[in-house]
């Protein structure tokens, strides 16, 4: 085994179970490694695996067959102890899709404090650690205030710093963003993007938007149970047509530059953002009309 | 429905408002069994007077006090009728055939009233209305830890009025979009018989039911990811301190309580 | 056929109603017979407001909804009726859904209408396969569906009704790229085969710019502009500016623009930004 890795799957089958008894097979074989401080997205359709990878890796599902070393332990183990687990979990921190149903407290600064405070942490330490997560998200002047009372993107803020506060080196990311207007999803991609790049937090987000994928260093395609695709956002959005097959699309621009370069325009470079489709457009454009 | 307030607390920074939690939760038990310890006419007066001591001390509008006591009027109307007309006594006042209206039976209903309406100010002033409900929760949470030893769970009763207290007004909002869903299928609430108004609930009990139960599901796996385990080695961020003027009250209240005693013995006018 | 005439509509915030209820102030907007009108506006607009006055749901305090130019408050006790012409659905329709059956669901919205079985039936059939759901799917529970099929029978549930104008509040929100072509689809094949208006509201103005005929844009509960989409994308500073997003190609083309490319800015699908470009090659 590799120890650069902090995440590692070997084999990684699971399945769940129907409310008839029958088992549907969802992760097949999966292989995958994560190094500390990465930042990775993960695609596909609904039904694609990929939440029941994310429950996988912090010990709330356990797999049928294989195996995941997170931090080089193996947390599939028989003998893993509750200390191990809830260290595990600690480690890798976990946002949901829907911000409603996760905040536990009805005051935002007590929601962040209920991490830490099942850590068994001392007060005057959760109380600094509150206060800083809450400042990392820019929430500190809703301290005070009622969950329901927020918009939907302040309260996956909110729930970003009950998960900062309990101090994790891995954040998962499922589908945090679905439900929210764009707005909220910026907020909260904004928060992820600060996470990486200024904490070091290796991130993995799971979502069906390309425009949150182009963010990511690698791109992890999931379908069918597999990993169908692997490589870097522009690696990835170079096969629109295998990316249509899993269910998803490629964005507008990269859909453009694609077409274009299949009608033999010459366009070398990176094609996933606005700015990059402009600067690769103006200096061909710019080629042609001075020759 | 974003602005449901809960537990009616009405934000201040009265004396009252600053008392600690658990000390106002002792203190309105006492408070309660004052208002039964009440048994002539001045000791009433007393505790009526205490009670609008109270209200000036938690700069609480007299008005949002009126308006907490409406909810009961029946209640209280009620216990009049019965206390005037169902009491017999020595001193009669008014007679008309059957009915007959004694001194003791009109004291009895105004005592009555007085008893109930220092009940319910002196609960929702100490409690409700200066005490946000996730303080209340956690003073119940704290001050009942010794049950822990003979097996009571008390944290997880505090756990559950969290969440309680946490979902209600998600729901709320929950109902209204589901009825203003339903409506537009063409569901009818407002017309057609009881049984038909009744029955017109399934198309929003159903949804909300689903709702709360995938909610609770989510929220359980949520919990369970942030190391939730039960209160076993679990500590708080914000832990409660008595200070000295917490015990002063506690003083007052409980000198209050014995004055009643001494002053239901002085013996004027009628005793309940 | 039908087209719905806002005037002067007005509403006040007010407490314990429900929703997020924002303000609107003084709109007039007409939504054309058999036209995709596009709404749009961020959170706190006062578009879901606006969206649940077309067919009722919330009165204004002032102006009239004229459906086909009748005032639909003018007997209060009709507005059912107005409900079963102008078909709502709300956000997230998944969660109203509450029968034993996918068909019993379909139906609900029918049997308020007082159809006859006969007709029901016929009209659950007939929704069914306007979103694309096969027939075994009529005897599950809707209960144990996906979360995309879940959607198709809330939206075909409002389909049974056979509404001359269907409005949909983000019909495809938190669906996966697939299952929002699916639903798009449905609503499209719906107008084409019925002539219905429809009406969307959403987030998604790459769905807005290939789907819809019009747009009309909300800010702070006021009309900021409405037309067609060619001219409400040309103004895509001020749609920015309020803080909306423009189609990710528009962007594009501007930067395109600002750099000093001679291309036009009002552009809103991949084709039309191939075209434009193959113009300059």
């Amino acid at each position: 085994m590799d120890n650069n890795y902090f995440i590692k799957t070997e084999s990684l089958c699971a399945s769940y179970k129907e409310d008839d008894g029958r088992s549907v097979e969802v992760l097949k074989n999966i292989n995958i490694g994560i190094k500390k401080g990465e930042y990775v997205a993960v695609l596909g359709h609904n039904g694609s695996g990929k939440s029941t990878f994310a429950k996988l890796l912090n010990m709330i599902l356990t797999p049928d067959s294989g195996r995941i070393f997170i931090d080089g332990t193996d947390i599939t183990r028989e003998d893993m102890t509750e200390k191990e687990i809830y260290d595990i979990r600690r480690k890798i921190g976990m946002v949901f899709q829907n911000p409603d149903n996760q905040l536990v407290a009805t005051i935002v600064e007590e929601d962040v404090a209920f991490g830490p405070e099942n850590l068994g942490i001392p007060s005057d330490e959760i109380r600094r650690r509150v206060d800083e997560a809450l400042a990392t998200v820019g929430m500190t002047e809703y301290a005070g205030h009622e969950p329901h009372r927020l918009s939907g993107g302040q309260k996956q803020r909110v729930a970003i710093a009950g998960i900062i506060a309990m101090m994790p080196e891995c954040m998962v990311f499922d589908e945090s963003t679905a439900m929210l207007d764009p707005v909220g999803r910026k907020e909260v991609m904004d928060t992820i993007d600060m996470l990486n790049r200024e904490r070091g937090i290796t991130v993995i987000n799971i979502t069906h938007h390309m425009n949150e994928a182009v963010r990511a260093d690698r791109v992890i395609v999931l379908n069918d149970g597999k990993v169908y695709m692997d490589g870097t956002p522009e690696e990835i959005f170079n096969e629109p047509y295998k990316l249509e097959l899993a269910g998803l699309e490629v964005p507008q621009c990269t859909a453009l530059i694609q077409e274009l370069r299949r009608k033999g325009v010459a366009l070398d470079g990176e094609c996933t953002t606005p700015e990059k489709c402009a600067a690769l457009l103006i200096k061909a454009l710019g080629g042609r009309n001075n020759g | 429905m974003k602005n449901i307030s809960l537990g009616q607390f009405y934000p201040g920074s009265s004396i009252i408002h600053r008392l600690d939690p658990r000390m106002k939760l002792i203190l309105a038990l006492v408070y309660i069994v004052c208002s039964f310890l009440a048994r002539n006419v001045i000791s009433f007066g007393v505790l009526l007077l205490s009670s609008f001591v109270l209200i000036i001390l938690s700069n609480i509008p007299m008005s949002l006090i009126l308006r907490s006591v409406r909810p009961i009027l029946f209640i209280l109307a009620f216990t009049v009728i019965i206390n005037i007309f169902w009491t017999s006594g020595e001193t009669l006042l008014f007679e008309w055939k059957f009915i007959h209206i004694y001194l003791e039976g009109v004291m009895n209903a105004v005592f009555m009233v007085v008893r109930i309406f220092v009940l319910i100010v002196g609960t929702s002033l100490l409690l409700t209305y200066t005490t946000t409900p996730i303080a209340l929760t956690d003073a119940i949470e704290q001050l009942f830890a010794p049950l822990k030893k003979i097996k009571v769970p008390v944290h997880e009763f505090a756990m559950m009025m969290t969440i309680a207290l946490r979902f209600i007004p998600t729901l709320i909002d929950e109902t209204d979009k589901i009825m203003s869903a339903q409506k537009a299928r063409g569901a009818d609430f407002t017309n057609g018989s009881l049984v038909k108004r009744a029955k017109a609930l399934i198309p929003i009990l159903i949804p909300l039911f689903v709702s709360a139960f995938r909610r609770a599901d989510e929220l359980a796996t949520a919990m369970e990811c942030r190391c939730y385990h039960g209160g076993e080695g679990r500590t708080r961020m914000n832990i409660l301190h008595y200070s000295v003027k917490d015990f002063i009250w506690l003083f007052l209240v409980v000198a209050f309580a014995a004055g009643l005693v001494v002053i239901n013995n002085i013996g004027i006018g009628y005793t309940m | 056929m039908a087209e719905i005439k806002l005037e002067n509509i007005s509403y006040v915030y007010s407490e314990g109603t429900p929703f997020e209820i924002s303000a609107l102030e003084d709109i007039n907007l007409t939504i054309k017979s058999g036209i995709v009108m596009g709404i749009i506006g961020h959170t706190g607009s006062g578009k879901s407001t606006l969206v649940q006055m077309l067919n009722g749901l919330v009165k204004p305090a002032s102006g009239r909804v004229l459906l086909d130019g009748k005032d639909i408050w003018e007997n209060p006790k009709e507005i059912g009726k107005v409900r079963f012409k102008v078909g709502l659905v709300m956000q997230y329709p998944e969660y109203q859904l509450f029968e034993e059956t996918v068909r019993a669901d379909i139906a609900f919205g029918p049997k308020n209408m007082g159809l006859d079985d006969e007709e029901i039936e016929e009209r659950v059939l007939e929704a069914a396969d306007f979103v694309g759901l096969e027939r075994d799917f009529l005897e599950k529970s809707p209960f144990d569906l996906s979360g995309g099929q879940k959607r198709r029978v809330a939206i075909a549930g409002i389909i049974a009704m056979r509404p001359e104008v269907l409005v949909l509040d983000e019909p495809a929100a938190g669906l996966d790229p697939s299952g929002r072509e699916t639903i798009m689809r449905s609503i499209m094949n719906y107008k084409k085969r019925t002539g219905a208006t429809i009406v969307i509201v959403s987030h998604s103005m790459e769905d807005m710019a290939k789907y819809c005929d019009e747009l009309a844009v909300l800010s702070d509960g006021k009309l900021l502009m409405t037309g067609d989409k060619k001219d409400v994308f040309k103004r895509s500073d001020e749609l920015v500016s309020v803080g909306l997003d423009i189609p990710q190609i528009t962007t594009m083309m501007k930067l395109l623009a600002d750099g000093g490319v001679n291309v036009n800015t009002a552009v809103y699908t991949v084709d039309d930004a191939l075209a434009e470009i193959y113009k300059l090659l």
